[in-house]
């Protein structure tokens, strides 16, 4: 390992439950780029290290963040397409295309996201049940390789690198730039309504009925105790045609600072979600609703996240058919009162695309639960992964950083397979790997 | 207004690019990997409408600066200033640096920034605020083990720029001459300095307020000043005792 342009540090997922001594790089040249990664055998892509799991380093590898990379190299407004290098994040993109009433409408959940993370994991967005995921916008990528050098992917050139890079959790190389075929935005400003609903099964119909004609349609229900699981609202985001002004956002910065003590525990969840529903359901169902709160709706509510304290939690989200629904959520609940685990979050999204190699997407119902990170929601998950074969669940490794070898390959099944071939004979050497692909023997 | 910006690919020159560009001015851009420059220049370009030229070539090379920045004379006819936010370093820069390399250091970090000068200065003849803007280093301050070359060459930049304040051809010219303690820069990534490093941002909005001034010779950060007069009150034999570097 050479040392120039490196530091040693320490690195944790953002769900706190890895951290890694690493090598760590930030280059800011074309050609530095291509020195620090022919340094180091062992590589791996880091974003803006927001990803649940820990994708973007791997124990004494260089992790090669491209921050510096953020620079817009074409914009064609009437071909409606961009190349940005992918470094930048996505409220950079959008402070510039936005302006051009012009998105891509597969944005992830945080602002500082960047670009090329959002792409090696196939991000999607609230309105995943129309636009699919980030897959659909992406015409082509520009690649850096350590033993490869420099490739071209689309679907014209190099197809089976650009559809393994896709979802590919940065395996194959370092992304450095995207060009994205951009969408029309008619209005950057939202009317939230919301319906209250008492039941899983109640919010899974409206998101199936409303899902066909709406873009962002999502609930949150209570899953902190049995007698209200499933208690929530559904929230509904409709376009708000009557004004488009849009403003420039400001320069944001990540707020997560986990607090020393948890304070997420079945008690404070209780007191917290009963009071939430309620105010949720004095208030307006009709509201006004800007960008920001709708498409990134933990910016400004970080404390939710940091209310885990030090040791963090476990995020674990599912793609599951809506005939296997029930009878999950009916066999879910039964192990719920078994084990009385602790749930500070539950929601639901559909979902739309095709489910290929690593990447979590389906014509399925999306399901997330947020775990406290502690030994009894651990057994409980447990018992939840040895119900994914039954219920043909697809679990999510870019969120469940706790997911086992076992359970991924019986998930995935021959899509691992083929991801995995086609990577080794693409790169041999497996020059690019991180803590999860090393665990899952990716 | 125009201006030229010598090492615009990266930290400190790239920062500067971003700052003229977004106060409309169009740029000549320089340096080695023209990859980098063809970044900056489209997403300045698209960002602020402004017009950015590129030139990649060598500037620690008198001949490639000849036959390729001043062979490009209809880009420099309507400049308004200069920036010179370059600095070339190697890591085995020390008292046994080798005779090729230690000109490479010179050239890069002084004579061809001062023959640059000499060939521009007529350009900014009838101007109405012409700058010349020159970037030294703390590193200067007092001998030193490692990069040794580097800092004699920046030390002699500076004592250049005192001399352009005393020459009547030039005073027509505003001079700046910056020196400069550690940048949050890839220069000084992964090293163990002994300082804060400073923001390449807040200094590049300090030059470009700056830039009308008539000449100014300034610390960044500016508790560096303090430092510099310590070590100049510091009798030279216990410097060498204390090994500061």
């Amino acid at each position: 390992m050479i040392k120039k342009h490196t530091e040693e540090k320490n690195l944790t997922s953002f769900d706190r439950s890895f951290s890694s001594n690493i090598f760590f790089s930030e280059p800011d040249k074309y050609k530095l780029l291509e020195e620090v990664s022919h340094s180091s055998d062992k590589i791996i892509n880091l974003g803006t290290n927001l990803s649940y799991s820990p994708l973007g380093f791997f124990k004494n590898s260089l992790s090669i963040n491209i921050k510096n990379f953020n620079r817009i190299l074409k914009f064609d407004k009437i071909k409606k397409t961009i190349t940005v290098e992918a470094g930048l994040t996505l409220i950079e993109l959008l402070n510039f295309t936005l302006k051009h009433n012009l998105w891509i409408p597969q944005i992830p959940g945080y602002p500082t996201i960047s670009i090329g993370g959002a792409i090696a994991v196939n991000a999607h967005g609230k309105s995943c049940a129309v636009h699919g995921t980030i897959r659909n916008s992406i015409k082509n990528i520009f690649l850096f390789h350590k033993i490869h050098g420099w490739l071209n992917l689309s679907e014209n050139e190099n197809k089976e690198i650009f559809d393994l890079s896709i979802g590919g959790l940065g395996l194959t190389g370092t992304i450095v730039s995207v060009t994205f075929n951009l969408t029309n935005i008619e209005s950057t400003n939202f009317i939230t309504q919301k319906k209250k609903v008492n039941s899983i099964k109640e919010s899974k119909k409206f998101i199936l009925e409303d899902s066909k004609d709406l873009a962002y349609i999502y609930t949150w229900n209570r899953a902190d105790n049995l007698k209200s699981f499933g208690k929530g609202l559904v929230y509904k985001n409709v376009s708000d045609k009557t004004s488009n002004v849009f403003k420039n956002f400001k320069k944001i910065k990540n707020k997560f600072r986990p607090f020393v003590f948890p304070l997420w525990n079945r008690y404070t969840l209780n007191i917290i979600n009963s009071l939430y529903l309620k105010i949720n359901q004095l208030s307006k169902t009709e509201q006004r609703d800007n960008f920001l709160n709708v498409i990134f709706p933990f910016y400004g509510r970080e404390s939710y996240f940091n209310f885990f304290g030090k040791k963090g939690f476990i995020e674990s989200q599912l793609l599951i058919h809506e005939k296997n629904f029930d009878s999950f959520i009916d066999e879910f609940k039964s192990l719920f009162k078994k084990y009385e685990p602790t749930i500070t979050l539950l929601s639901l999204k559909n979902m739309s695309g095709k489910q290929k190699f690593l990447r979590f997407e389906d014509d399925k119902i999306c399901l997330t639960f947020d775990y406290i990170n502690n030994k009894k929601n651990m057994i409980f998950m447990s018992k939840i992964d040895s119900l994914y074969p039954k219920y043909e669940i697809l679990p999510s490794i870019i969120k469940d950083s706790r997911i086992s070898k076992e359970t991924f390959r019986d998930s995935y099944k021959k899509e691992f397979i083929q991801f995995k071939d086609k990577l080794i004979s693409f790169d041999k050497k497996r020059v690019y790997q991180s803590e999860i692909s090393n665990r899952l023997e990716i | 207004m125009k201006y030229l910006i010598i090492g615009a690919s990266s930290g400190l020159g790239q920062e500067l690019a971003k700052k003229f560009a977004q106060n409309n001015h169009d740029l000549v851009i320089v340096s080695r990997d023209s990859r980098d420059l063809n970044a900056i220049k489209t997403d300045l370009e698209i960002k602020h409408k402004v017009k950015i030229d590129i030139l990649d070539f060598d500037f620690s090379s008198i001949d490639e600066i000849n036959s390729t920045l001043f062979s490009e004379q209809n880009l420099l006819t309507d400049l308004d200033g200069v920036l010179f936010p370059i600095g070339m370093m190697f890591d085995k820069d020390n008292l046994s640096l080798n005779a090729n390399d230690i000109k490479k250091l010179i050239s890069a970090n002084f004579i061809s920034i001062v023959h640059t000068i000499q060939k521009l200065k007529k350009n900014f003849i009838g101007k109405k605020n012409p700058c010349i803007i020159g970037f030294g280093s703390v590193s200067g301050f007092v001998g030193r083990e490692i990069n040794t070359t580097y800092a004699a060459a920046k030390r002699a930049l500076e004592s250049y720029f005192e001399s352009m304040a005393f020459d009547k051809d030039v005073q027509k010219i505003n001079i700046q001459f910056y020196i400069l303690g550690y940048l949050e820069t890839n220069l000084s990534f992964g090293k163990d300095l002994k300082m804060p490093k400073a923001s390449v941002k807040k200094l590049s909005d300090i030059v470009y307020k700056n830039k009308n001034i008539k000449f100014k010779k300034t610390y960044y950060p500016r508790y560096w000043m303090l430092v510099y007069l310590i070590i100049k009150l510091i009798p030279f034999s216990i410097l060498r005792k204390l090994n500061i570097n």
